[in-house]
């Protein structure tokens, strides 16, 4: 195994640091930020309008990453990825752009009681603005979605939107499957995957998902925060109103009209994050010369000794799947009573990092009866001894509590 | 004051015994039967509730009682402060300030742990305004 933590500057500047977060925000590697210093120092200008040399080069390293991105989901057109802010941002130009124009009073949207706030909350508005029904896609026990069994009126169906993996409880949805039981029932039904917690450890083919909808976030795939990918395809997103209005999204503005631009730059208003695209094209390069292939391998072998760990542990409640089949490095844990927050604050003092509380996910929270978990999440950086001292930290946590 | 240790001088350690001892057993848990308080508060950041109920006779707070999801710190500061204000006028409670109920579990908290402590001082000072 190449040593990829000697890749990432913050290990070596906190070398006592065991980041076991990832599934709230990966670390840089040293190419992704000096690509964005490199742009800064070299080529930083504005883009789309300058006619100097400078403006020019910036323009096209920016297109680029539409390129990149494009292959890096395999879709087949460049004018089909908007640069957003991030998955949300993305999630709310769907919601509002595009379903928030077609979607009528007693239209159903269905989601699943695993999503995170971001592919709710923007649902749960237009429920309240038009009156669209929700329905949840209950989830088992074991953390898996139970959607076999659903009986809807399939012809109110009209958006199913889902997410690729439980950013709680790590559970890789059967995406394919559940696309194709939704489009049987229901071939008008459009779909959107939230890619933001698998894209960073899974190759995404959205040709052969069939999904109408892709979102996804460079700040959890080693990119910088504050840029995120809307890809759709192309009928839809033309068929999209802009969330964003102002420069750069206009064919011509005059007193009285406003003429749009054509997609992507119609929904690309304003001076976009340059330097933040640019680091996620340097993250996508990155992640492609390690290869989906090794990234599953290595990622499989290290959730296989988490698992162990678990198992041995007593006291200790894993939430979700046991299995390192069809599953993510993300653990959801419980230690006997002990609260989430004081699980992590302890094990913060030996220099583990974790989530606590609800992560983001009060419909699983409620699903599941529990108000909060302690959560560890791996990459591509994590080691065995990582997960060796996240160990060490339960038993320190147990001693303290006296448990 | 009954029955709580208490320690005058901070200690640097967190989950000392004073606050494990009300993680264990808090004072005054539970819900009072037709209370003539009742409030509920929640910490957004970490989802935890609390709901604290209260009887009130002549403008003195005679009995009190909390419920609640929290962690550690927030659990002893709400069986801390609940039975430092019990028996008070509400007159007087309504004056208290949060460093009043910070200073009960007597330690240091980073800003995000002072949220968990200060819940259930926010909870019962809201419904007094």
């Amino acid at each position: 195994m190449i040593n990829i933590k000697s890749d990432f500057p913050i290990f070596k500047n906190n070398p006592d640091l065991c980041y076991l977060d990832s599934a709230a925000t990966t670390q840089k590697p040293n190419v992704v930020i000096d690509a964005v210093t490199d742009f800064y120092e070299k080529n930083y200008s504005s883009i789309h309008r300058g006619i100097y040399t400078l403006s020019q080069d910036a323009t096209e390293m920016y297109e680029n990453v539409r390129k990149k991105a494009v292959d890096f989901i395999s879709a087949s057109d460049s004018n089909e990825i908007i640069f957003t802010s991030g998955t949300t941002e993305a999630i709310n130009f769907a919601a509002i752009g595009y379903f928030g124009k077609h979607l009528k009073k007693g239209d159903i949207v269905v989601l699943s009681e695993m999503e995170h706030h971001s592919n709710i909350v923007p649902w749960l508005i237009l429920k309240q603005r038009i009156g669209i029904k929700l329905f949840f896609i209950p989830v088992t026990k074991d953390g898996n979605l139970d959607y076999k069994s659903i009986d809807l009126d399939f012809k109110k169906v009209k958006l199913v939107s889902l997410t690729h993996a439980s950013n709680v409880l790590g559970t890789v949805n059967p995406i394919s499957e559940i696309i194709l039981f939704f489009k049987k029932k229901n071939p008008n039904t459009k779909i959107l995957i939230d890619a933001a917690q698998s894209i960073p450890h899974l190759k995404i083919d959205v040709k052969k998902l069939n999904c109408d909808f892709l979102v996804f976030s460079s700040h959890k795939m080693l990119g910088p925060t504050g840029v995120g990918v809307l890809w759709a395809k192309k009928e839809l997103l033309s068929d999209m109103s802009p969330v964003i209005t102002g420069g750069h999204m206009i064919k011509t503005v005059s007193k009285e009209i406003v003429e749009l631009a054509d997609i992507p730059e119609k929904l690309e208003a304003g001076t976009k994050n340059i330097e933040g695209v640019i680091g996620l094209g340097a993250a996508i390069d990155y992640i492609e010369k390690i290869g989906f292939e090794k990234i599953k391998k290595d990622e499989k072998k290290l959730v296989e000794y988490t698992l162990k760990k678990f198992a041995k542990e007593e006291k200790v409640k894993l939430f979700g799947s046991h299995k390192s089949d069809q599953r993510l490095g993300v653990f959801s844990f419980a230690v006997g009573n002990i609260h989430s927050h004081d699980m992590a604050e302890i094990l913060n003092r030996s220099g583990v990092a974790v989530r606590s509380g609800h992560h983001c996910a009060q419909v699983l929270m409620k699903a599941l009866n529990i108000s909060s978990t302690t959560r560890a999440s791996i990459y591509i950086y994590n080691t065995t001894q990582d997960i060796d001292r996240l160990f060490a930290g339960i038993k320190e946590v147990k001693k303290v509590f006296r448990i | 004051m009954t029955n709580v240790k208490k320690l005058n001088n901070h200690d640097d350690s967190l989950y000392r015994e004073l606050v494990l001892d009300h993680w264990e057993n808090p004072l005054n848990y539970g819900k009072i039967k037709s209370p003539d308080i009742k409030s509920v508060g929640h910490n957004p950041v970490c989802g935890d509730q609390i709901e604290i109920t209260a009887v009130v006779k002549k403008g003195v707070l005679t009995d009190v009682a909390f419920e609640s999801t929290g962690c550690a710190i927030s659990k002893a500061s709400a069986s801390l402060f609940l039975e430092k204000i019990k028996g008070e006028k509400i007159k007087k409670i309504r004056s208290l300030k949060p460093k009043d109920a910070l200073e009960e579990l007597g330690i240091t908290l980073t800003p995000a742990r002072t949220k968990c402590a200060l819940l259930v001082f926010t909870t019962f000072q809201k419904h007094l305004k």
